[in-house]
């Protein structure tokens, strides 16, 4: 992208007043200008979420994590931010009215490989629902019960349930069985108690 | 007529175009507010300073209601 296009992107990013089409089309941007550096980046957290749930979930920061390569120097962070004339760094970074965050290696232990969305400018890569969903079953019950990250588990359950999201439900089992995670028969029964609420069937229910 | 068949499923193994993504964003929304409260943001976190500081007192912008998407 040229300066113009940045520019004109920017514009359009400070802009928008809507939250989730505003951090996608900053997830799009910063995407696209680390793309052009060689370095691959995805979206985890609650954007994520939100991408999958509409869930009036996400704050106002975006959480990215490099996918390759696993590590990038600070200098080289800076200059790439510094295309999009950002404030900050060197790991977080105000952008059109936003955060942007970008962490270390992105953690995924599911097979199912990250969704994508041809979004403004250019391909968002986010972490799979797979791996939200156990992730957040996890955190809902450990260290202590957390209602955010149950609320935020039913509403994936929910929208996949429901056809809206394509969501693999054997392999989210298989990484919930996992010794990293050990959070299966929790998970089953949320996902029972979400499909009674909705009278549909859990694709547990033996 | 089920609703649910019309609206543009978040594929597993290709891209969703951006309209598409767009198009599904209500029905998403009032799927999950059948199993959960419509707003879910959490009150708080280590964020918060910056965000607040930001958003005006907000940890964030406000979010369209469902009809509105």
């Amino acid at each position: 992208m040229n300066t113009d296009q940045i520019q004109r992107a920017l514009a359009d990013i400070a802009a928008e007043s809507d939250p989730p089409i505003k951090l996608l089309k900053l997830a799009s941007l910063v995407s696209a200008v680390f793309r052009e550096r060689g370095v691959e980046l995805v979206v985890v957290g609650g954007s994520a979420i939100e991408f999958y749930t509409e869930g009036a979930y996400v704050s106002g920061d975006l959480d990215m994590c490099l996918v390759s390569p696993s590590r990038l120097d600070l200098r080289t962070r800076q200059e790439i931010m510094g295309r999009l004339g950002a404030v900050g760094g060197p790991r977080s970074w105000q952008v059109a009215g936003q955060y942007v965050d970008i962490l270390g290696e992105v953690e995924t232990l599911t097979r199912s490989g990250f969704r994508e969305l041809q979004a403004p400018y250019g391909p968002v890569r986010l972490v799979s629902p797979e791996d939200l969903l156990v992730e957040r079953v996890l955190i809902s019950v450990y260290p202590q019960r957390h209602e955010p990250a149950e609320l935020c588990a039913r509403k994936l359950i929910a929208v996949a349930l429901s056809g809206q999201v394509e969501l693999d439900w054997a392999e989210v089992r298989r990484v919930a069985e996992r010794p990293e995670y050990r959070i299966f028969p929790a998970l089953e029964k949320l996902v029972a108690e979400v499909a009674r609420e909705l009278g549909k069937d859990s694709p547990y229910h033996s | 007529m089920n609703s649910e068949k019309t609206v543009p499923i978040i594929p597993k193994d290709r891209p969703i175009r951006w309209e598409e993504w767009l198009m599904g964003r209500r029905a998403r929304r009032q799927t999950g507010n059948r199993v959960a409260p419509e707003l879910i943001r959490r009150p708080g976190s280590s964020s918060d300073p910056r965000l607040r500081k930001l958003f005006n007192g907000q940890r964030g912008l406000p979010f369209k209601k469902s009809e509105e998407l």
